[in-house]
């Protein structure tokens, strides 16, 4: 569904992801773990279209982001890592214009909106200027859009920031519905106990490189530890577990 | 506390400069020479007018003291309206401003930060423009540098003076009207008041006071140079201490440059002093967004129906909607149409004896409007792509093409722009009863440039986009903004110059002193037509490029 092929990106001489290549299959949740600074959200953008690669490709579906970007991104839903959005239009308007850009009928939008509004409990808020908003609504509102024109990869930057505990559970009960549908999704997040539970399988990212990817199991063989829960696997993976030494500076 | 936040900022820029790329370093030094390249065309300009009035006898240094009163008169005005708009966003919505306000920080110290970084983008690329012209007074009366340094060292107050009405005005108004629809329908009558005002003044009709034939006596003319412009305000001031300067007046100079920083301390302390009482309240309540509740009804949008396409339709709509709902557009809107009002009094009010020369005058107009629409255009247009902001995620992330986006910002700001071009063009044409020749060239001339200033401004905006600024004026006085309107400005000049030999045969073959030259007539044409292309097209592809390849 999703292919990274020798994905790369420097920034002058500073290499922000280098020969990445993986695939998120349909019906598949990939977790994408890393370090502040790993390259995720550059890795996120330019799956996106929001970056142009240095090196290697993005096929989505089968189509060459670079080549195709219209399609591409039509099959496509982003939730950026901060949903800026207009502050000037309502929250259905908002969700109106999204739909119009991917080109949902008029009809199904005037049922659908309502529906998502009611479901990330936006209700009260539809008719609000989005400037009024709470970084979490925003964030719904941002879900919203894109469960709106039904797209068939999800790509998620840290989707649960900002989110209350309700609408935390609601969201992570629609990636999996999602997921049983067929919609791959890559997820970047920093909450491991999210990616332990929704993802089949996970990716570790340090200083721009993967260094593991695979299932929990997978990732426990890579890890030699003891420890079978995914913090003690990323800390080991990711040099974490050296940290202790650094609270001396507490 | 003050000295750790401006050391920040003094930071900020040497940092930012010091990872200029090479490329940057070319580029910002190739614009920076085109800067300078402008600089020195108005210094010229200049030098060719003082030198003129030096000529005339007797009153050539009253005319030149005259006219720079009226013209630092035009600085402060420009300042203060400028300070109106930019006080708001900075001091009452810059993105740092979260973090600064719940720091230890005094809220005085603040406001000091916020303030003064207001009053540097409302005047610094007006307080320029005022270098070549003291530079061209310097060398018309062979002053020294002592004359230029006693400029640079009366300026700063005299601009911190103009830029304090407009941070003053703001921070009383978010004070006492901190529900933000109260506080909208204030600034909206206070954008009217100032346009009320501004077309009251023009309509006062002071230019009867500079011709010497409205005035009944020659010593009543004379009266007039020597009497104070405005003696009240800080541009008289300036004035004086600028001639005194020149005279070698040092105490008389002195006097005045002290009275000026003084002014500027007090009126500035003031404002720090009231800061501490009402800075935080008006802060508090810009924080509250506008609760208003809209029903979306799910029909055809207006664009949709009439155009049909519907990603360019929607695109149109959510710039209309969200254009509209800012409140700071409709005082620009306000002060344009009051603007638009008092150039066509100004046509209406001078003094033209002939046909012949109503219609010169008539052609010219082609760039004087078409300097008005430059300036609308670095207001409105170059912004447009800029002002996509933070949510340009939105639209980037969207199966939409990048000249999509751009030829929807073109449509949004081209139908207003050219609506202004064919006003000014057809109003001016029948005030001055322009022949009909003179008509239709000055008219599809100005809808020409309009359009050429719309696509340009479009162009140069995507050449130049910034998604991460906080307020307009920033847009407006970066690198871009200024080749934006040197760019408008040399194809304006260049649009005269062109079709200035197709109205010289048209008026030879008037006073029948010669006939229709038809190679000079499509060498002008195919001259027009090239200027045109290349104005059009050349920072349109280059834009396009630009925004395509943006990280």
């Amino acid at each position: 569904m999703i292919r990274l092929e020798g994905l790369g990106k420097t920034f002058g001489a500073y290499t922000a992801v280098s020969d990445l290549s993986l695939e998120v299959r349909p019906g598949e949740i990939f977790g994408f773990l890393g370090p502040n600074g790993a390259g995720k959200t550059t890795t996120v953008k330019m799956m996106t279209g929001l970056l142009k690669p240095t090196s290697g490709r993005v096929l989505v579906g089968g189509r060459d982001m670079a080549l195709d970007p219209l399609a591409a991104k039509r099959a496509m839903g982003l939730v950026p890592d901060e949903p800026f959005v207009y502050p000037k239009l309502t929250g259905a308007e908002y969700l109106r214009f999204v739909g119009e850009l991917y080109g949902v009928a008029l009809p199904d939008m005037k049922k659908r909106v309502p529906e998502l509004l009611e479901m990330f409990e936006l209700t009260p808020w539809g008719g609000e200027l989005l400037e009024s908003y709470s970084h979490g609504m925003r964030q719904k509102l941002v879900l919203a859009g894109i469960l709106l024109h039904e797209p068939k990869i999800l790509v998620l930057d840290e989707p649960m920031v900002g989110l209350d505990p309700k609408s935390g559970r609601l969201v992570k009960d629609i990636f999996l519905k999602l997921a049983e549908r067929g919609t791959a999704i890559f997820m970047c997040t920093h909450v491991l106990e999210i990616a332990e539970k929704l993802c089949h399988r996970i990716g570790i990212m340090i200083g721009g490189k993967m260094i593991a990817c695979g299932t929990l199991d997978e990732l426990h063989a890579q890890s030699k530890k003891d420890g079978r829960d995914l913090e003690s696997i990323f800390l080991s993976l990711t040099g974490g577990a050296e940290y202790s030494t650094l609270l001396r500076y507490l | 506390m003050l000295g750790a936040l401006l050391r920040r900022r003094a930071r900020t820029f040497a940092n930012t400069i010091g990872h200029w790329t090479a490329y940057e370093w070319v580029r910002n030094a190739a614009f920076g020479s085109a800067g300078f390249g402008l600089l020195f065309g108005l210094h010229y300009g200049f030098y060719r007018l003082l030198k003129y009035l030096a000529t005339v006898e007797l009153i050539g240094l009253l005319l030149t003291w005259k006219l720079t009163a009226m013209l630092l008169l035009m600085t402060l005005s420009m300042v203060v309206v400028s300070s109106l708009l930019t006080a708001l966003t900075t001091l009452f919505y810059s993105y740092d401003l979260k973090f600064l306000m719940k720091a230890p920080v005094s809220l005085r110290a603040v406001f000091l930060d916020k303030s003064l970084e207001s009053a540097f983008f409302a005047s610094w690329m007006i307080g320029l423009i005022l270098v070549p012209y003291v530079a061209a007074i310097m060398r018309v009366q062979h002053l020294g540098l002592e004359f230029f340094a006693s400029f640079l060292f009366a300026m700063p107050p005299f601009l911190l003076l103009a830029a304090s009405f407009g941070i003053g005005f703001t921070l009383l108004l978010l004070y006492f009207f901190p529900s933000s629809r109260t506080r909208d329908v204030v600034w909206v009558f206070s954008s009217l008041s100032l346009t009320v005002t501004y077309g009251l003044v023009r309509f006062a009709q002071p230019e009867k006071l500079i011709r010497p034939d409205a005035l009944k006596v020659v010593a009543e003319y004379l009266n007039f140079l020597q009497a104070p412009t405005a003696p009240y305000l800080p541009s008289w001031w300036l004035a004086e201490a600028l001639r005194m300067a020149a005279e070698g007046n040092r105490q008389g100079y002195a006097l005045r440059a002290m009275a000026l920083w003084a002014c500027a301390f007090l009126v500035y302390g003031l404002l720090v002093a009231l800061a501490g009482k009402v800075y935080f309240i008006g802060y508090s309540g810009a924080q509250e967004g506008a609760l208003r509740r809209r029903v979306h009804s799910f029909l055809l949008l207006p664009e949709q129906r009439l155009l049909g396409i519907r990603t360019a339709a929607v695109l149109l709509w959510k710039e209309r909607t969200t254009f509209f709902r800012d409140v700071k557009h409709w005082s620009q809107i306000l002060l344009i149409l009051g603007l638009v009002f008092v150039y066509l009094f100004s046509i209406q009010r001078l003094p033209l004896d002939s046909a012949e020369l109503k219609s010169l005058v008539s052609f010219l107009n082609v760039g004087t409007a078409g300097f008005v629409l430059a300036a609308l255009g670095l207001r409105f247009t170059f912004p447009a792509i800029s002002l996509e902001g933070r949510s340009w995620w939105v639209l980037k992330s969207a199966p939409l093409d990048v000249g999509q986006i751009m030829r929807q910002k073109l449509f949004f700001s081209a139908v207003p722009l050219l609506g202004i071009a064919a006003t000014l063009a057809l109003m001016t044409n029948w005030i001055l009863e322009a022949d009909r020749f003179t008509s239709w060239l000055s008219l599809g001339a100005l809808l020409t440039v309009g359009f050429a200033i719309c696509m340009m401004g479009v162009g140069f905006g995507a050449l130049f986009p910034n998604f991460t600024v906080e307020n307009i004026h920033q847009i407006e006085s970066s690198v871009g903004g200024f080749v934006y309107m040197a760019a408008c400005l040399f194809y304006v000049g260049l649009t005269i110059a062109v079709l200035a030999g197709p109205m010289q045969m048209h008026f030879a073959e008037r006073f029948g002193t010669g006939v229709w030259n038809s190679r000079l007539a499509l060498f002008s044409g195919a001259g027009w037509l090239a200027l045109n292309a290349v104005a059009m097209i050349v920072p349109w592809t280059l834009g396009r490029r630009a925004l395509e390849a943006h990280e």
